[in-house]
């Protein structure tokens, strides 16, 4: 057990950082060496609190604050053996760990952004299809695949869609080329790319 | 040789752990095999640890401070025995990857065809964007496309041209709905690059428009 490891803060108002850094790597060292415990003690007495000023002032939240003081000592402990005091000051070690973790932190806690609105990718679609479950079709599909499968639609359909989608025109103005109800392109676009889509799932 | 670099204030972002994690991402990854990046990041880093220092920190009596030490100090040591780098591996081919992305290798799954001689290996990074490996072979294409949000690309091995620039392994490129593009490479050995987008790709020229409603599916 921990009796007799204190936490220990005398550095903190007294010494300058340079006689500092030279402590702090005497006592990673230590604990590289030794598994010293009491070196550790005073590595963390000096570190963590300010690792939590630190991590409150950017996370805004004491529990993620902890946390990030938890996992950054956490290596400190575990990983003292790769402190190089050539490569950088321990308080650098430390606060590169620090930063490493807070983007791991961000990473996890990203919310998962919203499934992509289908409207985003359906875009002629969006006033027929509510659906949001537009997923998952097969991941091996090339050009080359959509290209015949554009091939097997119906000539009607097909028109409208390479009107669309190759030569950007719009709904409106397929509809007045091709002298058609606007609803008419409309779902002659809908039924089109229902069947690429079918014509995709069923294409194992 | 390496000539498209973060800018000044995104290494200095990055140092101070202000950046999205995917362009945290890139930009370590790029300074892993560019050493003057590394040399900026490193005296930020320097900086901002000697602001902690300063912090005027209390005298420590919090218990879950004591409570911490005691749950740290039960912990194992981790040896960390030197391994071998993880690599990605095409074809029999394997690829040195820059060490933050090593610990996504064996996250990455199975290469797919996407084109021609485009090749495409989704890797899950634990959040919800969207990052891939993706090889060209000598005279593979991607078809033009601008970009519906951000697309952070970095070479990890080899050279290719989009018609903007030309770029070689280690170049990181930030493109978006300001920039039309086409990769594409003429090397002899291909062109790995590692990508991450936010939004699905937005194709712009002849048939390839016909995947825009799919584009979710492959060119993620």
């Amino acid at each position: 057990m921990l009796v007799g490891i204190s936490l220990e803060n005398k550095f903190t108002n007294t010494s300058k950082p340079k006689d500092c850094a030279e402590e702090m790597s005497a006592l990673l060292m230590e604990v590289a060496a030794e598994r010293c415990k009491r070196s550790y003690a005073k590595v963390f007495g000096y570190f963590a609190p300010r690792l939590r000023s630190y991590a409150l002032k950017q996370m805004g939240n004491e529990a993620l604050a902890m946390e990030l003081v938890q996992d950054t000592m956490t290596n400190v402990w575990q990983k003292a053996h790769l402190f190089n005091a050539e490569k950088g000051s321990p308080s650098t070690w430390i606060f590169t760990i620090a930063r490493n973790i807070r983007f791991d932190m961000l990473r996890k806690l990203q919310n998962r952004k919203e499934d992509i609105c289908s409207d985003d990718l359906w875009p002629v679609l969006c006033e027929q299809t509510p659906d949001q479950n537009e997923v998952s079709l097969d991941q091996q599909v090339t050009l080359q695949q959509v290209g015949q499968l554009f091939n097997n639609l119906p000539d009607k359909q097909k028109a409208v869609i390479e009107a669309i989608y190759i030569d950007g025109k719009s709904q409106q103005e397929v509809a007045d080329q091709l002298a058609i109800p606007l609803g008419t392109v409309k779902s002659r676009t809908r039924l089109a790319l229902q069947r690429l889509k079918d014509m995709l799932e069923d294409h194992d | 040789m390496i000539n498209y670099h973060p800018t000044d204030k995104q290494l200095r972002q990055f140092a101070e752990g202000n950046i999205s994690s995917a362009l945290a991402l890139v930009v370590a990854s790029h300074c892993d095999v560019c050493v003057q990046c590394q040399t900026k990041v490193d005296e930020v880093n320097s900086e901002l640890a000697s602001n902690i220092e300063n912090i005027k920190a209390h005298t420590v009596t919090d218990p879950a401070f004591e409570k911490m030490l005691a749950s740290i100090t039960q912990l194992p040591v981790l040896d960390t025995p030197v391994q071998k780098s993880p690599c990605i591996e095409l074809d029999g081919r394997f690829f040195d990857v820059p060490r933050p992305l090593q610990r996504f290798v064996k996250k990455t799954g199975n290469w797919s065809k996407l084109l021609g001689k485009v090749w495409q290996a989704p890797v899950d990074l634990g959040d919800s964007s969207m990052a891939h490996f993706i090889f060209m072979e000598k005279g593979g294409r991607v078809p033009e496309h601008t970009h519906r949000g951000t697309e952070f690309t970095l070479v990890v091995n080899g050279e290719f041209s989009d018609g903007l620039a030309d770029y070689d392994s280690g170049d990181l490129i930030v493109m978006d709905d300001e920039h039309i593009h086409s990769p594409h490479s003429n090397a002899d050995e291909g062109c790995l690059v590692f990508s991450i987008v936010d939004k699905p790709l937005q194709f712009t020229s002849g048939i390839a428009r016909l995947l825009n409603p799919f584009s979710h599916l492959f060119f993620k």
